[in-house]
């Protein structure tokens, strides 16, 4: 192919490059990326949801090219990035991804696959590099993604041109309060908006210090069997499984060991139920919280209620959960954020990181991490209930019976409304209205062609 | 022989850091890296890595040896040695004197005479 056939015009080309115009510039086949109609297997407004969504190879390849590549992705925070050349590497879906700081200190996401022959270009977790190497023959390229040399360049022909072949970048990488985002779509809404009223339940958690949060240590990534949108949809709508799934962890933590009193297991909340489908949960009984002690203590609840409001301080700074459309869950209480990274229909991989606020001392911010490992670390004792629930409905997915068994989500249903209190619009805590609204966002943007597909 | 250049003091290169004297201030035409080494004396190689262009400058300084960003390969910083794949050219060494504070090059004199 010669190299004209990269620009749509050679004035544009010698100018301003189209970002990314490698992207599909090959042609494919129609059959290979076939989109099927999605709708029926939501019914939102019923309160319905059919299993095949969990473990139908189609819908999952589906979703790569109509969530995972045209939705805003959680990809690190800012302080893991100090200095030019600190790189991260992640996935945004199947997608491989290098996030690095650049020499002008600004974060940037490539495409970790090099333009040569496709290998995999850094395969540390993270580090710091002047140059992005490819292990296979060379290649090498800069912080800004360049191609800056090429072993035994004299032999390829005289219009190889290295400008070409700079590493794919992820066009659209956008900061909430130290979380970064990315998003292949360069004509996505803005991450701030695509949050919407969302970023008031997130900020319970990201701007209770003024000097905001910083992650603690390495990321802990464990496996599991199971569809990445069960432990998704959990995170955004269920607080219904605590007192069945965790009994055992309620009973340890309780203050008398007898349990919690019932109106602490019956604890009124509210849920927040996003169009985007987000979706967060928590408690309004004052003394429905797990936090740990020493950060309990550490906190100065009138200086919080001043900076947040009343009802943050009461609300989502409790024990909520919450989910960032698609694939980003968090818990403010214990500052566990995590990606629920799709393996395939039936794996998740789950990769959490331990949040705290920069202000912390240190024996506090030490309290948290340990507190975080205890509940909700990777063998903690409610992580590991929610993990077992969610693989056994994996299990039994394939069935053909089973499967053609719709599951209920109709908990609250009607009971959305806007309560004078928190933003936007909220049901009951023990509700299925998030995970309603998640399923609807799915459906909605599962039907509705990308990026990638438009003009063709 | 040349004249040396005086390139500052011992104080402007950190240990395990190293700076680049531009070939048009150098006089050969060719940026020459100097290296602080581990062993806490200076050297002075061309900056461009023998295998691909590189600037060695940029490289890792591990003992008295630095290592390309690029591709790995690694050179003596007293010899100018190539010492591994994919580098099998020596690159040029040039004599670095440190006369009490003062840092001074001597231009396309071998460092090992």
């Amino acid at each position: 192919m010669s190299t004209a056939d990269n620009c749509p015009s050679a004035d544009s080309c010698s100018t301003q490059p189209e970002a990314n115009a490698s992207i599909g510039r090959m042609n494919r086949p129609e059959e290979l990326n076939r989109n099927m109609d999605v709708s029926t297997f939501v019914d939102s407004n019923g309160g319905l949801i059919d299993r095949a969504i969990y473990n139908e190879p189609a819908i999952y390849a589906q979703e790569q090219r109509r969530i995972f590549a045209r939705s805003w992705l959680f990809l690190a925070h800012t302080s893991q990035f100090k200095k030019p050349g600190d790189f991260f590497t992640t996935f945004m879906g199947e997608d491989p991804i290098i996030v690095t700081m650049d020499k002008t200190k600004k974060i940037r996401a490539y495409l970790n696959s090099c333009r040569h022959r496709g290998v995999r270009l850094c395969r540390a977790d993270a580090g710091a590099t002047k140059m992005f190497t490819c292990s296979y023959h060379g290649w090498s390229f800069d912080l800004a993604g360049a191609l800056k040399t090429v072993p035994n360049e004299k032999a390829y022909p005289e219009d190889f041109d290295k400008n070409k072949w700079s590493l794919i970048e992820v066009p659209n990488v956008q900061e909430y309060k130290g979380l970064i985002f990315g998003n292949w779509d360069h004509e996505a809404e803005p991450l701030e908006e695509a949050l919407g009223d969302m970023r008031y339940y997130m900020d319970a958690m990201l701007d209770r210090d003024p000097e905001g949060t910083e992650v603690m240590g390495g990321v802990m990534k464990w496996e599991l069997d199971g569809n990445w949108k069960l432990a998704a949809e959990q995170f955004a709508t269920d607080w219904y499984h605590v007192n069945m799934s965790h009994a055992s962890a309620l009973m340890v933590l309780s203050p008398t060991g007898k349990g919690p009193k019932p109106e602490i297991a019956a604890t009124p909340g509210r849920q927040f139920v996003s169009e985007n489908g987000h979706g967060a949960g928590f408690p309004t009984h004052p003394k429905s919280r797990f936090d740990a002690r020493p950060v309990h203590e550490y906190y100065d609840y009138e200086m919080l209620r001043e900076r947040l409001g009343d009802a943050a301080v009461e609300g989502p700074m409790t024990t909520g959960h919450a989910t960032v459309f698609p694939n980003f869950s968090y818990l403010p209480v214990n500052g566990s954020i995590r990606v629920w990274h799709p393996k395939g229909p039936n794996k998740i991989e789950v990769w959490a990181w331990v949040l705290v606020d920069k202000s912390m001392p240190d024996d506090v911010k030490d309290a948290q991490r340990l507190y975080n490992l205890r509940t909700f670390g990777p063998s903690g004792i409610f992580e590991a209930d929610d993990g077992e629930n969610w693989s056994e409905i994996q299990a039994i997915s394939g069935g053909f019976v089973t499967n053609r068994v719709p599951l209920n989500f109709q908990m609250g249903i009607g009971s959305e409304r806007e309560d004078g209190v928190y933003p936007g619009k909220t049901s009951e805590l023990y509700s299925d209205a998030a995970g309603r609204a998640f399923y609807k966002h799915w459906a909605k943007i599962m039907n509705t062609p990308a990026w990638h597909e438009r003009n063709k | 022989m040349s004249t040396p250049l005086s390139i500052g003091t011992v104080d402007d290169i950190e240990e395990g850091e190293a700076k680049v004297i531009p070939g048009d201030e150098n006089g050969t035409g060719n940026d020459i890296a100097i290296f602080h080494a581990e062993d806490g004396n200076f050297y002075a190689l061309d900056d461009t890595c023998t295998h691909e262009d590189a600037s060695l400058a940029d490289g890792w300084i591990e003992g008295t040896e630095v290592e390309c960003p690029v591709h790995s390969a690694k050179f003596c910083l007293k010899a100018g040695t190539a010492l591994c794949m994919p580098a099998t050219i020596a690159a040029r060494t040039h004599k670095v004197e440190v006369n009490g504070e003062e840092l001074l090059l001597h231009p396309n004199v071998d460092a090992i005479a």
